[in-house]
């Protein structure tokens, strides 16, 4: 086996990534600042999964001076994998609540798209998750981003040092994006809130399943990469029941009975990380993503609804994290 | 409309709607809404026409010798860059019984060769071994990846295995098909989740063991067709035999039958229950649509991808 210069460089930042995956200073690297001048977050109340939660999210909604009437709305919930007892994936009742929200403010078109990041059959994915059944019942159009038409589509950062990603024409043509993560801890990025949820466009097809590239090319580079490019207009968080520990998978699941809502996927996460009893400072993607994509400052972000509460305990995370405790 | 239901009715009805969505370049798209062609299904679209009376296999063929890479490799679709990726391995077995292809597919066995998963590269095996032990693996046994400048992953190395036993002839420079192969089986028998079957990549992470999926396990199984005595792959083959007859999902029933197949289990049941799945012609998704077809010519798909139960 050859030994190339080129393996050198990558093998030592490979080896100092266990060490710096939450406390690197990355260099700028975008091409635009895209932060709005303020955002707004509202926290939710919600105990449980049910059919009233399209009245809760209704509410929680009108609180943002957002317009979609006559807009295509496009839902990208976190569905990755199915283990039974697991909090994996964002709710189906969620979606449902809030496509049925999303339909009710006048928008021309709901439809759910996700690119499963570990499960190639995501007809079996949709089906063991409860998705399958809502969205036959509700007919809300579902579009497979593993596997829709690609546009090669160049990047407004360039963290990773990729110059373009093929990207699903779903998601670039459609006029309102909304990101619906699970509040999850992650065991190689920290957590997994609205920006970690990105990773979901990126097409298994041409990237593999699980899209191992992005990995390769850093978590968090890609991260911001791919917020830059593709960027969530707003956020539904599912805290109602989270998880911590060994996450995205195999972590344990968190009654937490909170939704988050917001206009700017920064000032979401920096929000669900707080509500976790973690320092969003500590996060790369957010303390970098607070330069150019949103807001993490206090000053800048409108807190609506719940006020945040740090719990007594905070979400546990796997060693490599405990720095953000 | 008269309800169908036995297995010649359905294939039939299957091939002409696999047939209807053939693009005018002799590919097909991945989803039936689509228009823009691609490796995957076209591949298995290819091997299903093979010997139907329907379609044009011979524009199916024609555009896939059109699209291969300068390199010997696959692009996942015609304009993709022009590194390759796993797809690869599919083409040239869809391109088996064409003897004037066997340049091409000598040039894409040469690329397969040449593809190693990362850990295949003595350094990395170094950082697995001491610096990242998260993911516990050997990567002194490794396989395909998806992409270049990656790691191994299960179906990408299933793939190339049956592939590379395909070898059209024993031409220059694939002396080392044998040792690569070797490596490619020992990856999969090392990866195997401990209770049986495969995950994507690796059964055990952070400590936690992954639990298996089924068309993953299927693929592997499928590449291990040879090997049905060790116990890693009767415990594959029992997991997919406990499993199957609860799927309702056709693209993993489908492959559960070819695998249990090529392991001489039975499959009738799980044949009906695929027939007697809805709607099976409106599949938006093409592979999973060919695919069904090859479950329901199991014989021909099994010799199709070098497989002999």
């Amino acid at each position: 086996m050859s030994f190339t210069r080129r393996d050198f460089l990558i093998g030592s930042a490979a080896l100092a990534a266990g060490t710096t995956v939450t406390a690197p200073f990355l260099l700028p690297s975008y091409h635009s600042d895209q932060r709005p001048k303020r955002s707004r977050v509202a926290i939710l109340h919600a105990q449980q999964y049910s059919q009233q939660l399209d009245q809760i999210l209704t509410a929680g909604l009108r609180l943002f001076p957002i317009d979609v009437r006559g807009k295509t709305v496009l839902l990208k919930p976190n569905l990755v994998d199915y283990i039974p007892g697991n909090a994996i994936n964002t709710h189906p009742l969620l979606v449902l609540a809030a496509a049925e929200s999303f339909r009710r403010l006048g928008a021309k078109s709901v439809l759910v798209a996700e690119g499963p990041g570990h499960q190639r059959d995501t007809q079996l994915l949709l089906s063991q998750s409860g998705y399958e059944r809502v969205l036959r019942e509700e007919k809300i159009r579902f579009v497979d981003l593993n596997r829709d038409q690609l546009i090669r589509t160049p990047l407004r950062a360039s963290y990773t040092g990729m110059k373009d990603l093929w990207l699903p024409r779903t998601v670039l043509e459609a006029d309102f994006l909304v990101s619906m993560p699970k509040i999850k801890t992650h065991h190689w990025s920290g957590v997994t809130l609205s920006m970690k949820n990105m990773f979901g466009v990126v097409p298994g097809a041409r990237y593999g399943w699980p899209k191992n590239i992005l990995h390769w090319k850093g978590i968090q580079e890609s991260i911001l990469d791919l917020c830059a490019t593709v960027p969530a207009h707003f956020v539904i968080a599912d805290g109602i029941v989270a998880m911590e520990g060994n996450g995205p998978l195999n972590g344990t699941p968190r009654r937490f009975g909170k939704i988050v809502l917001a206009d700017d996927p920064v000032a979401a996460d920096t929000t669900c990380v707080r509500l976790m009893g973690l320092n969003p400072g500590r996060l790369v993607h957010v303390r970098e993503g607070a330069k150019f994509i949103g807001n993490t400052a206090a000053s800048l972000i409108d807190q609506i609804g719940e006020s945040v509460v740090v719990p007594d305990a905070p979400f546990q995370v796997v060693p490599e994290f405990h720095n953000l405790l | 409309m008269p309800t169908v239901t036995t297995d010649p009715i359905v294939l039939s009805t299957l091939l002409a709607e696999l047939a209807q969505r053939q693009l005018p370049c002799g590919g097909w798209a991945a989803l039936a809404s689509s228009s823009q062609p691609a490796i995957e299904p076209t591949c298995y679209s290819a091997l299903v026409l093979g010997s139907a009376p329907v379609g044009d296999i011979e524009r199916a063929q024609d555009f896939l010798l059109r699209t291969q890479n300068p390199n010997g490799s696959w692009p996942v679709f015609p304009g993709d860059d022009q590194e390759g990726g796993w797809v690869t391995s599919l083409a040239i077995m869809s391109l088996d019984d064409l003897v004037t292809a066997i340049p091409a597919r000598l040039k894409g066995l040469h690329w397969l060769m040449n593809c190693v998963g990362r850990e295949g590269n003595w350094f990395w095996k170094w950082k697995f071994r001491t610096a990242d032990r998260h993911v516990r693996f050997d990567p002194s046994k490794y396989g395909w990846p998806w992409f270049p400048e990656t790691i191994s992953w299960v179906v990408p190395t299933a793939f190339s295995i049956l592939a590379l036993n395909q070898l059209p002839c024993s031409c220059g420079g694939l002396e080392k098909v044998p040792f690569r192969v070797e490596r490619g089986v020992e990856m999969l028998l090392d990866r195997a989740c401990p209770d049986g079957g495969w995950n994507a990549g690796n059964g055990v992470v952070y400590g936690t063991a992954l639990a298996p999926h089924p068309d993953d396990t299927a693929i592997a199984l499928l590449a291990l067709t040879d090997r049905g005595q060790h116990p890693i792959v009767q415990n594959g083959v029992q997991y997919l035999e406990r499993l199957a007859p609860a799927l309702t999902a056709p693209w993993s029933l489908s492959w559960a039958i070819l695998a249990l197949a090529a392991h001489r289990q039975p499959i009738a049941r799980l044949r009906s229950s695929l027939v007697a799945l809805p709607d099976l012609v409106s599949i938006e998704d093409t592979s999973t649509l060919a695919l069904v077809c090859l479950a329901l010519d199991h014989r021909r798909a099994l010799s199709a991808f070098g497989v002999a139960p």
